[in-house]
């Protein structure tokens, strides 16, 4: 049975996913995790998931209607905007952007 | 440097004994066979240990159980150097000794039954809970050196004896398993009482009454008895009948600690010690720091 890992490096980061092990139950496969994913890298928790249980959406349903633009719907949108009138909106923007950072920080897609 | 000496003559004055220099002749044999037995039984387990790589029944068992391994060459590696403390290099320690010299009870150096997977997890099971009660033995020791060493050692054993135990489960619900396992329980079981057995019995008695070990080999034993023999008997499996009443008659005919080792000790120590005579080496290659400069 092959269970899929994630990976924490820090506490409140995402946990991301790593790669997988071999396991007969959840007991064992945490055991394996600790080993194959949590011992050479900083980690600070690991969840542990049956592949079977991981539902996917592929690629092609991915990308998520149509080909017309959309980056309106992205807060990013927002960019060319003073958003000083909206505090909020302010709040959001860089929240994301921060987020973006932190992903490029980290090697790009998770 | 300066600092830490301080702290730990502080900690000298608190538990009793001093640092290496001041030892009395008596209290440093003391303190030196009780460092042998750990030390040799952590090398040659985990030496033992590593002939499973890329033989193991999966890659994630073959990787958990090197993980052992490397834990326990750790171990041996922090008692070790606490022996070159008085003088001895690691070539002295280890390349270069006498096998007859190694004081590791005889349930390290036994070889594997061939590709049975049953031995080395009842093998490790009962020597991690052995290993924790020594280790709880010296949680209070009397010399600072050790006190230093011990929180690390402890740290990682839950590890190995979770590793065990849920093997042990899984192996026992399975009839095969089940049999695989009472052949190695029969097998290793009196091989592991030595693990409790004397260097010598003077010198034991005084590592007790220096404090340098909190229990006697005598009541780790009955401990691990109370541990070991109920969690078997819930698996399933038969325990010799009378072991706890009489432990000596179930000793193995060598038990290492005293010197008298099995065949398959100068054995394992030619192979171990092979590259080093091959590349004609006078002392041991050092690729990581003195434990005591490590943080």
């Amino acid at each position: 049975m092959i269970w899929e890992v994630f990976r924490q490096e820090d506490a409140g980061e995402y946990h991301t996913h790593c790669g997988n092990v071999h396991a007969p139950d959840r007991e064992m496969a945490k055991l394996f995790a600790q080993i194959q994913h949590g011992r050479r890298k900083p980690t600070n928790s690991l969840w542990v998931a049956p592949k079977e249980e991981i539902g996917e959406v592929d690629t092609e349903d991915a990308k998520f209607g149509g080909t017309t633009d959309k980056s309106y719907r992205w807060v990013m949108g927002y960019k060319d905007l003073d958003a000083a009138f909206a505090e909020e909106v302010a709040d959001s923007e860089s929240e994301q952007e921060e987020a973006d950072e932190a992903k490029r920080a980290r090697g790009g897609d998770d | 440097m300066a600092a830490e000496e301080a702290e730990s003559t502080e900690q000298a004055e608190r538990t009793g004994l001093g640092m290496p220099d001041d030892l009395s002749d008596d209290e440093r044999e003391a303190v030196e066979t009780l460092l042998y037995r750990l030390a040799d039984d952590e090398l040659v387990i985990a030496e033992r240990y590593t002939e499973w790589q890329v033989r193991a029944p999966t890659l994630e068992s073959d990787l958990a159980l090197a993980n052992i391994a490397q834990d326990e060459f750790g171990h041996a590696r922090l008692w070790y150097d606490l022996l070159e403390d008085f003088g001895a290099t690691e070539a002295d320690l280890i390349f270069e000794r006498d096998p007859a010299d190694f004081r590791h009870a005889t349930l390290a150096e036994l070889p594997f039954e061939d590709g049975d997977w049953a031995d080395a997890i009842v093998r490790s099971y009962l020597y991690d809970e052995a290993e924790a009660l020594r280790l709880e033995a010296l949680d209070g020791t009397a010399y600072p050196r050790i006190a230093d060493r011990v929180g690390k050692v402890l740290g990682e054993e839950d590890y190995h004896r979770e590793h065990a135990q849920n093997w042990l489960e899984r192996l026992a619900a399975d009839e095969q398993g089940l049999a695989r396992l009472q052949d190695a329980v029969d097998r290793l079981l009196p091989a592991a009482l030595a693990l409790w057995e004397p260097v010598d019995e003077d010198v034991e008695a005084r590592i007790d009454d220096l404090g340098i070990r909190t229990d006697s080999l005598d009541s780790m034993r009955e401990q691990w008895f109370d541990r070991v023999l109920p969690f078997l008997r819930a698996l399933g499996l038969d325990t010799p009948e009378g072991v706890r009443e009489d432990p000596e008659s179930f000793l193995p005919d060598h038990r290492g600690r005293d010197g008298d080792h099995t065949d398959d000790w100068p054995d394992l120590h030619d192979e171990m010690t092979r590259t080093y005579r091959e590349l004609g080496r006078t002392e041991a290659h050092e690729i990581m720091p003195d434990p005591d400069e490590a943080e």
